[in-house]
């Protein structure tokens, strides 16, 4: 029980000193940028993948974890720039990159106008509206055939690698895709500092001492769920871009609930913690595939029941476990030394 | 006329089962105030070992009764080991989660143990359609529905006219004084996981002829059930009959009759109906008013 005890305790993020923060950041950058020069196509596109689940579990990172809003939908957000990237940039020839703008700006005004009702419903009753929008966006794309091409789904040959770099099209893509998560992480740790991170925590924890130090619930949080609809969005963009194919099929309750492995099993609260869940889902599939095809969902359910009963903190927790005694002891790894 | 008169006996066919799911679903709130997503699938699970059974040779009715037997320890273990621990510290998201969860360890264990292809399940009553009028019904939908009207009947005389009903309804209505009075407060929780989960396998195995028996045969219905238990209000046995039939029969209209909605679209009536009842009428039709003290 006291190490059930010892898992579930709340620790904060670890306080490295800046030199080795800035060490990290250039060892991992630095991985990430080599990796794909030496690796087959494959491995590849599942990176570009994971980039693309990634974007979606930081901005529902932001809503549940620190706003504290449930929400089972934002596959529904997905699927919307998935297929705006597709019917405009296949079938209406746009640049490829306009889709990042477009998808974001309509995630944002879709997700505030679904927000702006929906918010005002609270957990249960909010997880219940949005895994409705998340079984629903399926006969939805069926329903808009005329511009979706229903079942069939599109096929994309887009972002063509640029004629002065000599790059394959799958490693093109792993860059692009890398760059726009880059973007959206630091995005998403500024917004999760500072007055706007503290207006969330505040709403998370308590709505009548947030009011009473001025700031509006409502507001925050259809801002909030807004700003998640729309990294959904880019997501489903780069999602596009990684698998050149969008269909009706992909889009449904499992991918609902993939999103929500990616922030649980990450660590709920953490942005690192958002990536660390994407790498999850991604590779789980692929490491429990020969041992049946139902590995990999037993996989999922088993995770997220553990989570929730073991470790509330996610991977980021066990991190979090393992680094803060090195923190303490190794010298000029911690701050102020 | 035709038509619309068969619209309305197959929305109470469907509705019988969308009703059947709201009430294990409403038995699950009352005990702990969430909703189970794994609903459909511990009942599509018990259905799976009704039939593993049959295929040995017990008989059908011997094989049902073991597995509704089963299922209530089942869902009754359940609640012990992974809902329990957690009701009282943690919150909505939590539960949300680890139900989640349970439903896809139940969809992938039974596609792993019995395989994902669709079985062919035995029907409690076989022969002809019964003449309504202008309107056919399927015997088998004929019992679906009086089972659930027995089912309801059943519920209501245990709620209202056994001392175990009256010990669930004063653990619902104040937990903490029926703790202190000396009721078995944490027993009666347990028997209503378990009464859902029994609950959920009877339905499976009476709709599984018609559906045909496959992991996550009931997955395309937990969104119909979750709306009529929000309509019919969350914590009211009778507001999820009544609910599950008005979802039923509101769907097959609204896939026949409405321009635009089709068969693929009726899910969407069901995204309607519950931002509808939540936003403007949160207790449902028959749910006790939330009140909170300031």
């Amino acid at each position: 029980m006291s190490m059930l005890a010892a898992l579930h305790r709340h620790r904060p993020r670890l306080a490295v000193s800046r030199w080795s923060s800035w060490l990290l950041v250039i060892v991992v950058l630095g991985y990430l940028l080599y990796t794909p020069l030496v690796s087959v196509p494959f491995a590849n596109t599942q990176k570009s993948l994971i980039f693309s689940y990634a974007l979606v579990g930081l901005g529902l990172n932001l809503l549940t974890g620190l706003t504290g809003q449930i929400s089972l939908g934002h596959g529904a957000f997905f699927a919307l720039g998935a297929y705006l990237c597709a019917v405009l940039v296949g079938n209406e020839g746009w640049f490829y990159l306009s889709a990042v703008p477009v998808a974001g700006v309509v995630g944002f005004a879709l997700g505030y106008l679904f927000g702006r009702p929906a918010l005002r419903l609270q957990g249960l009753a909010l997880a219940l509206v949005t895994l409705a929008l998340a079984l629903v966006t399926p006969s939805v794309i069926k329903r808009l055939d005329g511009i979706t091409q229903g079942r069939e789904g599109i096929i994309l040959d887009i972002a063509e690698p640029p004629s002065f770099v000599s790059l394959d099209q799958d490693q093109w893509i792993y860059y692009v895709n890398l760059l726009i998560l880059v973007a959206g992480f630091v995005v998403c740790e500024r917004l999760s500092r500072g007055h706007i991170g503290r207006s969330m925590i505040g709403v998370r924890d308590n709505e009548n001492v947030a009011m009473t130090l001025g700031i509006r619930p409502a507001t925050v949080k259809t801002r909030v769920f807004a700003f998640s609809a729309a990294m959904a969005a880019i997501g489903g963009v780069t999602y596009a871009y990684a698998i050149q194919f969008v269909g009706p099929e992909a889009f449904g309750l499992d991918l609902a609930i993939a999103f929500i492995t990616v922030i649980v099993v990450g660590g709920l609260t953490s942005n690192a913690g958002a990536v660390l869940g994407a790498v999850f889902i991604v590779y789980m599939p692929s490491w429990t595939q020969e041992i049946n095809q139902s590995a990999a969902g037993i996989g999922y359910g088993v995770a997220l029941v553990l989570c929730m009963l073991v470790l509330p903190a996610g991977l980021i927790g066990l991190v979090r476990i393992v680094g803060h005694p090195l923190v303490r002891r190794v010298p000029f790894l911690g701050p102020n030394r | 006329m035709t038509l619309f008169l068969q619209q309305i006996v197959d929305g109470l066919s469907s509705g019988a089962l969308y009703a059947a799911t709201a009430l294990s679903l409403v038995l699950v709130y009352r005990a702990s105030g969430f909703l189970n997503f794994a609903q459909a699938e511990m009942a599509t699970f018990g259905t799976f070992v009704v039939w593993q059974l049959w295929i040995w040779g017990v008989p059908l009715w011997a094989a049902v009764s073991l597995s509704l037997v089963l299922s209530f320890f089942g869902g009754a273990l359940m609640e012990r080991t992974l809902i329990r621990p957690l009701t009282r510290s943690a919150s909505h998201l939590t539960l949300i989660i680890v139900t989640l969860g349970v439903m896809l360890i139940l969809l992938n264990g039974a596609g792993w143990i019995f395989d994902f292809g669709v079985k062919e399940f035995p029907s409690v009553l076989g022969g002809p359609v019964v003449e309504l009028g202008p309107a056919v019904i399927s015997r088998q939908s004929l019992v679906v529905i009086c089972t659930v009207f027995l089912l309801a009947a059943a519920l209501w005389v245990l709620f209202q006219h056994t001392r175990i009903g009256l010990v669930m309804r004063a653990a619902v209505d104040n937990p903490e004084s029926a703790d202190l009075m000396g009721l078995p407060t944490g027993t009666v929780l347990t028997i209503s996981w378990g009464l859902a989960a029994a609950i959920g396998t009877l339905m499976g195995v009476l709709v599984a002829p018609q559906v045909f028996l496959a992991p996550g045969m009931l997955l395309p219905t937990l969104i119909y059930s979750f709306t009529a238990a929000i309509l019919g209000g969350l914590d009211s046995p009778q507001g999820a009959i009544v609910g599950g039939f008005i979802v039923g029969i509101s769907e097959n209209l609204a896939g026949s009759y409405l321009p635009g909605i089709g068969a693929d679209f009726k899910q969407a009536v069901a995204l309607a109906i519950i931002m509808a009842v939540l936003l403007f009428k949160s207790e449902g039709l028959f749910g006790t008013k939330g009140v909170i003290r300031v």
